[in-house]
């Protein structure tokens, strides 16, 4: 441990903790009586002042009433110290009350001698009970006072929990936290994280230099011991000490004690301390340490995933347009398009290019879909159009294969996300023309069946088997076209199925067994099927 | 010779461009970033602007709103993103047609002609629009396919007017529905199934149109089919390779 100081410089830290800590004892010896006095001063002097009322009181009833109520009168400043000051006043009190009974109202009077010893039993008997009472009254006084502290708590950690929920980053937690130490110390508290970033870091600028260059010495070398240093610039003191790695993993917390005018800092210091225990203790339970990074790895995931989304986008697509670009342009460069090999090469770059372009989309679409869901945006359209879109998105990767179109000539408009649905549709062209041999026929179908806007692609290729089809629309399923050479990541399909269900449609697989094709329907529905008033409205 | 100016930051697709576009007879100005292409486009004697959204200086759209300011050069946008909203709005903004990115030069030249077009006839005030075997005059409201006169009711022909004046490029729905029911009383489903029956008078196969071809999410564009402005400068259909 000794060597571990050394490395972290903690002996300096020690010195600096030695002197600062003498400098405030040293201080504190010529004040501290002082202080003693000056807090008490109030309540005796406040004492001694209703024992000399209620004598002026006794003095005045004894004028008119002949009644003996010495001892009960004098009970009444006792109960009144005791609630307001607590036992020593109360006591106090009695004492007082006992003395000036007996010097102004048993005979002989103006002397402490008692001629009845009928009065002195009385007297007696009056400072049992006062002593008695004074406790019992300062005793629910305690429970009040704690009552009241308990309920103001109870309200703060309320606060403090409502805080916890509205906090979306590790951030605004940490700063949960130290808005909710600051307010049950009663002192500004700050907390320090190891981590030198800012993300990590409570309220960096609110601590001073040197404290905080402590507080990191403090937790470099792992020492539990609280100490207490003092600003030499604002000559104010400030506690430091390590906080529990349940509630910031692994930082300090440094509370303001303020310029000790009042109390001197080690009291301070020292109450501080047991407070921070107990609020420890509560922040423990709460589990502010899972909360805390549980956001921060939120945040640093949603930026990740933000970045990540934003530089594909641009840092991969670019150059990938620039290629595909720069092929198509090639492609029409004489001396390359008559040269047959030059051809061919050009061509395997920009399909190969095409559909790296395509996989970084289809992940793109991925991750959107998992980070936020698909957010349709509903319009009409005739389905006609999303074929001849999702035929034309794909014309490329069709060419080797027939295609044929069987589309009913009044299918109703859907209301769906155009974009979507066509990636979709396009997504099974795509499938079919990959799991089926090169120029075999690719029929595709659009008709009107049970309220719903069927589109099918069928296909005369490898087919599904049944537990294929089950597994059909799982996130990375792939089918045995792989076994044929057929390249994909699999998102495809599930992202396919995904952007269909988002517009409140669903995808169907039908196989009459392997080698027999597969027919892939979209099923889309259709909210009003009034095309023919419609086409009514219309005419002039 | 025409003229077009490049803004666009990525020196690769620049270079692209430049061949693609010289290679079919176009001079090519290059500008990577706004104030240069802004200035260029101030300077020089351009007749075509390609502008890439994604500029280091300054956003594309501002770039677009400040040429539209002074110009109506034809500008075809660039964009990596696909948002439909966007490209609505670029639409609005004054953009002639927009390019998704990765996209290949045939597509590109194809909108350009198109947009070269639109210009060259807004100065010339030649009234027909050929597209394909359709040919549309706009003055005597005549429409022939395959030379044989078309009937069209109003609202059909309100349509393939708002189309044929943007041969080639894409026209918003929200600006067709503007042009066809007067900005009230329109909606999306009555343009679909208006374009449903004029594809039915005009379209080889109504199911698989060739003619007006919809641009999802954005609008309808009435394809120019393939002759072009000028010998050795046409734009292609498709990117389809080995034809």
């Amino acid at each position: 441990m000794s060597s571990l100081l050394e490395r972290r410089g903690l002996r300096d830290l020690a010195v600096v903790q030695v002197t600062s800590g003498d400098e405030i004892k040293r201080g504190g010896h010529q004040t501290r009586w002082l202080n003693v006095v000056a807090a008490n001063a109030m309540p005796t002097g406040a004492t001694f002042a209703l024992v000399w009322l209620a004598t002026v009181s006794l003095v005045v009833i004894n004028y008119f009433v002949p009644f003996n109520l010495v001892s009960l009168i004098y009970m009444l400043p006792v109960v009144v110290a005791a609630t307001q000051w607590g036992v020593g006043p109360g006591i106090l009190a009695a004492f007082a009350g006992a003395a000036a009974a007996d010097f102004f109202f048993y005979p002989p009077l103006y002397s402490f001698w008692i001629r009845d010893p009928q009065n002195v039993v009385d007297l007696v008997l009056f400072l049992l009970i006062a002593v008695v009472t004074s406790n019992l009254a300062a005793r629910l006084k305690n429970e009040a006072v704690a009552l009241r502290r308990r309920e103001k708590e109870i309200g703060e950690l309320h606060a403090f929990s409502q805080g916890l929920a509205t906090c979306l980053t590790g951030r605004d937690l940490i700063f949960a936290v130290q808005d909710y130490l600051s307010n049950t110390l009663r002192y500004r508290a700050v907390l320090i994280a190891t981590e030198q970033d800012d993300h990590a870091v409570g309220d960096a600028a609110a601590v001073p230099p040197e404290i905080r260059q402590e507080a990191v010495k403090l937790i470099a070398a792992g020492a539990s011991a609280a100490s207490t240093l003092r600003d030499p610039r604002s000559g104010r003191a400030w506690l430091v000490r390590l906080i529990a790695p349940e509630i910031l993993g692994y930082g300090a917390i440094a509370v303001e004690l303020g310029d000790g005018a009042g109390e001197p800092a080690e009291v301070m210091a020292r109450r501080v301390e047991s407070l921070l225990d107990e609020a420890t203790l509560t922040l423990k339970h709460l589990k502010t340490k899972e909360a805390i990074e549980q956001a921060t790895i939120n945040y640093q995931t949603e930026i990740l995933r933000d970045a990540l989304v934003g530089g594909i986008s641009h840092e991969l697509r670019t150059p990938l347009a620039s290629i595909l670009g720069s092929c198509s342009v090639l492609n029409r460069i004489p001396a390359v398009r008559d040269d047959r090999q030059s051809r061919e090469l050009v061509e395997a770059i920009n399909e190969q290019a095409g559909s790296l372009d395509n996989e970084i989309r289809n992940l793109l679409n991925a991750t959107r879909i998992s980070a936020k869901g698909v957010r349709p945006q509903l319009l009409w359209t005739d389905p006609t159009d999303i074929v001849g879109a999702a035929v034309k998105q794909k014309e490329r990767k069709l060419a080797a294969h027939r295609i044929t179109l069987e589309i009913a000539r009044e299918v109703p408009l859907v209301h769906v996300d155009t974009v979507l649905v066509e990636q979709a549709l396009g997504q099974l062209l795509e499938n079919a023309a990959k799991y089926s041999p090169p120029g075999s026929e690719i029929k595709i179908n659009s008709r009107c069946e049970d309220g719903c806007v069927i589109l099918s692609v069928q296909d005369q290729g490898v087919g599904l088997t049944a537990d294929e089809k089950g597994q059909l629309g799982r996130r990375s399923f792939r089918g045995r076209g792989r076994a044929v050479g057929a390249s994909g990541s699999g998102l495809g399909l599930w992202i396919a199925s995904t952007f269909i269900a988002a517009n409140g449609g669903s995808l169907h697989a039908e196989s009459r067994g392997l080698d027999l094709g597969t027919t892939m329907s979209l099923r889309l529905p259709t909210v009003s099927a009034d095309t023919p008033a419609l086409v009514g409205a219309l005419d002039d | 010779m025409t003229k077009v100016l490049v803004i666009d930051d990525e020196a690769q697709i620049r270079r692209f461009l430049r061949a693609g576009f010289e290679l079919h007879g176009f001079s090519v100005i290059e500008a990577e970033n706004a104030a240069a292409g802004l200035k260029a486009a101030t300077m020089g004697a351009v007749d075509l602007i390609i502008l890439d959204l994604n500029l280091p200086d300054l956003e594309g759209s501002e770039v677009l709103e400040r040429i539209r300011s002074w110009s109506n050069i034809p500008v075809i946008v660039l964009s990596i993103h696909t948002d439909e909203h966007e490209k609505v709005r670029l639409l609005r903004l004054g953009a002639d047609d927009y390019v998704v990115k990765p996209f290949g030069i045939s597509e590109l030249l194809a909108r350009s002609d198109a947009a070269l077009r639109r210009h060259l006839r807004s100065t010339n005030r030649d009234p027909v629009v050929r597209a394909g075997p359709l040919s549309i005059d706009l003055v005597s409201r005549v429409v022939t396919l395959d030379g044989k006169r078309v009937q069209l009711t109003r609202k059909e022909y309100a349509l393939l007017h708002g189309l044929a004046t943007h041969v080639g490029l894409v026209v918003t729905h929200q600006q067709l529905i503007r042009e066809i029911w007067g900005g009230h009383a329109g909606n999306i489903q009555y343009l679909r199934i208006l374009v449903r029956k004029l594809r039915q008078k005009i379209e080889t196969d109504a199911t698989q149109p060739r003619l007006i071809v919809s641009e999802s999410g954005v609008g309808y564009r009435l394809e120019q089919g393939e002759p072009g402005i000028a010998p050795g400068r046409r734009g292609a259909s498709s990117d389809t390779f080995c034809a």
